[in-house]
């Protein structure tokens, strides 16, 4: 949480993410080129920066891939969450190794004195009526250009100037560049190689973004139907003990909107299930000294009231409860973030 | 995520991977054959 403007809010977790992160993809690169060398050494200057292209590009192939699988593994298994909390730096070091793959491809064209076949590629108009023959680059190029709005967009400034729901659809874009790069790949140096490498990579981190994407809104589609309500209109959450201690069960409220009703011991309060930061799920977070912590990125907020406790400013949308008939019922109708709502049960 | 945002994610993304899944298939499917391997080398006749 920030209360003002840092260029990057880093803390230790953040550290530790940020030098895996790196460590990983120094300990590919690096593996991948000393590999590659070993099996084939290079024969002149443009065949060894060909082996960097290839990986770099590989490279940011996969973690654009792992990109679009985090959010998916961190609903089905909470296990998964430690890799969402940073998943902003993840994006922003793809592009940059994106960038990298670009910058060699470049470099391969002007060691060559060559740059003008480049262009000439780039703006043959009659290739791009064709299938196979598509100029690939120009696939690359647009995910590459869709990557460097999302690295650039990626601040808590740009998030609070935009929006949560503005920003979650515009980072949604991920998704168009991770189709570009499978095309740019397809359409590129897979029709030149025939190693079956090159297809069992795009075929394995397609297939595997697919299945779990499938799968999570499968198990997501559950949580959208509207819960019974009673003639005032209000939901049956169930008896307070139905609700897990220091827990929350989510409710949908008529206009399709989560409702997470929360038990702190005897107290019983009913938040919106969007975090104010990133809209992340409320109601999959816990509580801990009586403020609930969206599982996302660690923003708290006190369950009494909604409100993030000083010196922060982020409030929630309560939501009335009462118990009736030993059950716990939730007005669906939001009060204005901040309204004190939760009731005790004791 | 908003029941709006959950929406637009659900509409459009089984369109982007149905796209794709086509794209790639298509690619594999029109890929040019390898090229053959280089006759070997004739020999010249001897006496």
């Amino acid at each position: 949480m920030s209360v003002g403007f840092r260029a990057v809010q880093w803390n230790r977790a953040k550290l530790v993410y940020d030098a895996i992160l790196v460590a990983c993809v120094v300990l590919y690169i690096g593996g991948y080129l000393l590999v590659a060398h070993w099996l084939e050494p290079p024969k002149d200057l443009p065949a060894a920066i060909d082996g960097r292209i290839r990986a770099f590009g590989s490279c940011a192939f996969i973690m654009l891939t792992i990109i679009l699988c985090i959010g998916p593994l961190a609903r089905l298994d909470r296990r998964f969450l430690p890799l969402l909390y940073n998943r902003r730096h993840f994006g922003v070091l793809t592009f940059l190794v994106a960038l990298a793959h670009a910058s060699f491809m470049v470099e391969w064209f002007a060691v060559q004195n060559a740059l003008s076949n480049l262009y000439d590629e780039l703006t043959k108009l009659a290739d791009y009526a064709k299938f196979i023959g598509f100029p690939f680059k120009t696939l690359g190029l647009a995910a590459l250009i869709v990557l460097f709005l999302l690295a650039a967009t990626s601040h808590d400034f740009w998030l609070a100037f935009l929006t949560p729901p503005v920003w979650k659809g515009l980072h949604m874009a991920a998704y168009v560049a991770y189709g570009l790069v499978i095309m740019h790949v397809a359409l590129g140096v897979m029709q030149s190689d025939r190693n079956p490498l090159i297809p069992a990579m795009l075929v394995g981190g397609f297939a595997c973004v697919t299945v779990l994407h499938l799968v999570t809104g499968w198990r997501e589609r559950a949580g959208d139907r509207g819960t019974a309500a009673d003639g005032e209109g209000w939901l049956k959450v169930g008896p307070p003990l139905s609700i897990p201690d220091k827990r929350a069960r989510i409710v949908t409220a008529p206009d399709g909107e989560r409702i997470a009703v929360f038990r702190d011991g005897d107290e019983i309060g009913a938040l919106s299930n969007l975090c104010a930061h990133q809209n992340g799920p409320i109601g999959e977070g816990r509580i801990i000294d009586g403020c609930v912590i969206c599982p996302w990125h660690g923003y708290f907020y006190r369950l009494a009231d909604g409100c993030a406790p000083p010196p922060y400013t982020e409030k929630l949308v309560t939501y009335r409860v009462r118990l009736s008939n030993g059950v716990v019922e939730v007005n669906p109708r939001p009060l204005p973030p901040g309204t004190p709502a939760a009731i005790r049960c004791g | 995520m908003r029941r709006a945002h959950r929406a637009v994610h659900r509409a459009l993304w089984p369109v982007l991977a149905l796209a794709v899944a086509l794209g790639l298939t298509m690619a594999l499917a029109l890929r040019p054959p390898p090229d053959p391997p280089a006759p070997p080398a004739t020999q010249e006749s001897k006496p």
